[in-house]
């Protein structure tokens, strides 16, 4: 009970007339990033960043969560109207959502979509709501060793459950770490990795990676692609929404379903992109009509959007409660959490009640914002769809640079934002896959000085990682995740011998 | 046209070369244990070898000619790579002029260029998109959030 006490009070620090503002604010900017190819989540709220300095933290994290969900519904209004996923996340919501607005439905995949969304992200806040200050509880008596402990755990989770190559991602989280180590130690003050750059002392920040890997580029993957928007009718029947959602009920099973997929992939860093996927292929398997999938099927919708949602918002759960951020756009929300100079982990539930309990609050309110929101505007974004892609692209080239440029007044960061661009194109060619670089960008400090401080303790033997209950299970959790990609491996080699993995471009379809 | 393979083997080229200059680097802070604790290169020592391990074994996956890179051979064509190319070009041109140039004029000769070069808009709209851009930027940063974008080289010789 006293978690909903704690809620009611966040409730009065969040409808305020200001924090209201500040969501419609937020909401309409995360529409439009996610509406815009090349712009996503992580860009926007890492743009937003440098100006949120000023405020409360608990404003400043409202704008930026609000901006998150504005950006998790414009990038499925695209999908649908367009069949050009905005966001990442938002590709599984095409295959379905792209042929039923076709077939004259707009109205319903769109309400249908959005009322499904709100479902996943329903779940996702009353998740946090009740287990996020028990996380966190258990979490206060963690010690060095732990948190690296969960640091692997999550670390591992990316390598076994999300989805890429499972080399690629860990070459991508090593990259990472050593990204996250340039510049000044900060336990032993000596300068590393900055290869005789005297600029590079500063080190890295997670905004230039930001802006490079997702801005520049998906805009190269984009302009290579050359798409054609070809937009079905955007206008917006009213009644429809009504009637679609009211529908909603009967697809309980894969709501729930999804909802849990959401939740499950958002909690244990796999992302909302992994989640999606995972959520349709699970709901084309299992559903009556699943052979109608592709064709404008309701729960080819539903499924992917609710968990979609889902995963995005409990995402926040182990950035608050643990300091871990669950998707690359909560690790930079978690990056401005340390700018404002908020420790995230489990002393927010304690120090920062204002803060956490304000942020939730907000959570419930935000969406229903969002929903309202983006019903309302879908025929401006869309509108907006047929500027042509050759006048948008230099605006968001020139976005990303002044981007970058005011994180440190640095030339030298516009330089790395470019080069980090060509690397961010390539490794989306190549399915590698980007979320947990930024992760470990951001977290990659952190994970270090957990891993010093319990070897100072233990006076270097590895002995502490097993040294009580909780440490071991997380430790071997984090191998077997780590393991899981060869143990699936096994069978097929059994069955056929030195069979090559054909099925493997489905696979990394699911990682775009 | 580049291949898949190639273009695996050119990530991983890159990637491990980053590894290696890691691990390089790390080696002059020192690896190991010392009365301090763990030294400060370990950590990077360790992420540049795991670096250097993962991309050889993704080079060597890159090369062998396993049925998934051959159902892909071609991972950008001719044509695509023109589009490429005419997106990063102009963008690294701009990102280059701006210390001579200045923010606002360099993206604003920046609009203009790929506006108006390849005739995608008529020069006086392309001209008035180019203006808008920079005062745009001017107005927001420098007016609304007071945040000094670079004036350039150029602006400071004339004494702005």
């Amino acid at each position: 009970m006293d978690n909903l006490q704690e809620l009611l009070h966040g409730f009065t620090i969040a409808v305020t007339v200001p924090h209201l503002v500040l969501m419609v604010v937020g909401v309409l900017l995360g529409i439009l990033v996610g509406v815009l190819p090349g712009l996503g989540a992580p860009n926007g709220v890492s743009l937003l960043l440098p100006l949120t300095f000023g405020m409360q933290p608990v404003s400043a994290i409202i704008l930026l969560s609000s901006m998150y969900w504005g950006a998790l519904f414009g990038g499925s209004v695209t999908s649908i109207l367009f069949n050009i996923p905005g966001e990442p996340s938002s590709v599984a919501t095409t295959f379905d959502g792209y042929p039923m607005a076709r077939d004259g439905r707009p109205t319903t995949a769109l309400a249908t979509a959005f009322g499904s969304a709100a479902f996943g992200a329903l779940v996702g806040v009353i998740l946090i709501t009740f287990l996020a200050s028990w996380v966190a509880q258990a979490a206060l008596a963690f010690g060095p060793a732990e948190y690296f402990a969960v640091y692997f755990l999550a670390f591992a989770s990316f390598v076994g459950m999300g989805g890429a190559a499972p080399i690629k991602t860990v070459v991508a989280l090593a990259l990472g770490f050593a990204i996250a180590a340039i510049g000044i130690d900060t336990v032993s003050g000596s300068v590393r990795l900055t290869m005789g750059v005297d600029e590079l002392v500063k080190g890295v920040s997670f905004v230039v990676a930001v802006m490079g890997l997702f801005g520049i580029g998906e805009l190269l993957v984009a302009v290579e692609e050359e798409f054609h928007a070809r937009a079905v009718s955007s206008k917006i029947d009213w009644r429809e929404v009504f009637r679609a959602v009211g529908r909603l009920p009967r697809h309980g099973v894969a709501l729930l379903r999804s909802a849990a997929i959401g939740c499950w992939m958002g909690i244990t860093p796999g992302g909302p992109t992994a989640a999606s996927f995972m959520s349709y292929g699970i709901a084309r398997r299992f559903s009556r009509r699943g052979r109608h999938f592709g064709t404008g099927e309701v729960e080819g919708i539903v499924s992917p959007e609710t968990a979609d949602h889902a995963a995005g918002t409990s995402a926040l759960l182990p950035m608050l409660s643990l300091g871990i951020p669950g998707s690359a756009t909560a690790a930079v929300m978690m990056g401005g959490l340390m700018i404002w100079g908020l420790n995230p982990g489990p002393m927010l539930f304690v120090d920062q009640k204002d803060f956490v309990w304000g942020l939730i609050a907000s959570m419930y309110v935000g969406n229903i914002v969002a929903v309202a929101l983006v019903l309302l505007t879908v025929p401006v974004f869309a509108a907006l769809m047929r500027i042509p892609f050759v006048v948008i692209a230099p605006l968001i080239v020139i976005i990303c640079v002044v981007g970058a440029y005011s994180v440190s007044n640095s030339y030298l960061d516009v330089v790395m934002m470019l080069g980090f661009g060509v690397v961010g194109y390539l490794f989306k060619k190549l399915f590698y896959p980007l979320a947990p670089l930024v992760l470990a960008i951001v977290i990659g400090d952190k994970a270090e000085d957990a891993f010093r401080q319990s070897m100072l303790i233990s006076k270097g033997s590895l002995g502490i990682f097993f040294a009580n209950k909780l440490v071991t299970c997380l430790i071997v959790g984090g191998i077997a995740l780590l393991l899981l990609p060869l143990l699936l491996q096994l069978p097929r080699l059994w069955r056929k011998p030195a069979s090559p993995a054909t099925d493997a471009p489905v696979q990394e379809r699911a990682i775009i | 046209m580049i291949s898949r393979r190639a273009l695996e083997l050119a990530t991983a080229v890159l990637t491990g070369s980053f590894g290696v200059a890691v691990i390089v680097s790390s080696l002059d802070n020192g690896i190991g244990w010392s009365s301090a604790g763990v030294d400060a290169g370990t950590f990077p020592f360790l992420t540049g070898t795991i670096v250097v391990l993962g991309s050889l074994y993704n080079l060597v996956r890159g090369v062998l000619p396993a049925a998934t890179l051959a159902n892909v051979p071609i991972a950008i064509t001719s044509i695509e790579l023109r589009r490429l190319a005419g997106l990063f070009v102009p963008a690294a041109i701009f990102v280059a002029a701006i210390p001579l140039a200045g923010m606002y004029v360099a993206s604003a000769l920046y609009v203009f260029a790929v506006l108006a070069i390849p005739r995608h808009q008529s020069v006086p709209r392309a001209l008035a998109m180019a203006g808008a851009t920079a005062l745009a930027l001017y107005l927001v940063f420098e007016r609304m959030f007071q945040v000094s974008l670079p004036h350039g080289a150029l602006a400071s010789a004339l004494g702005f």
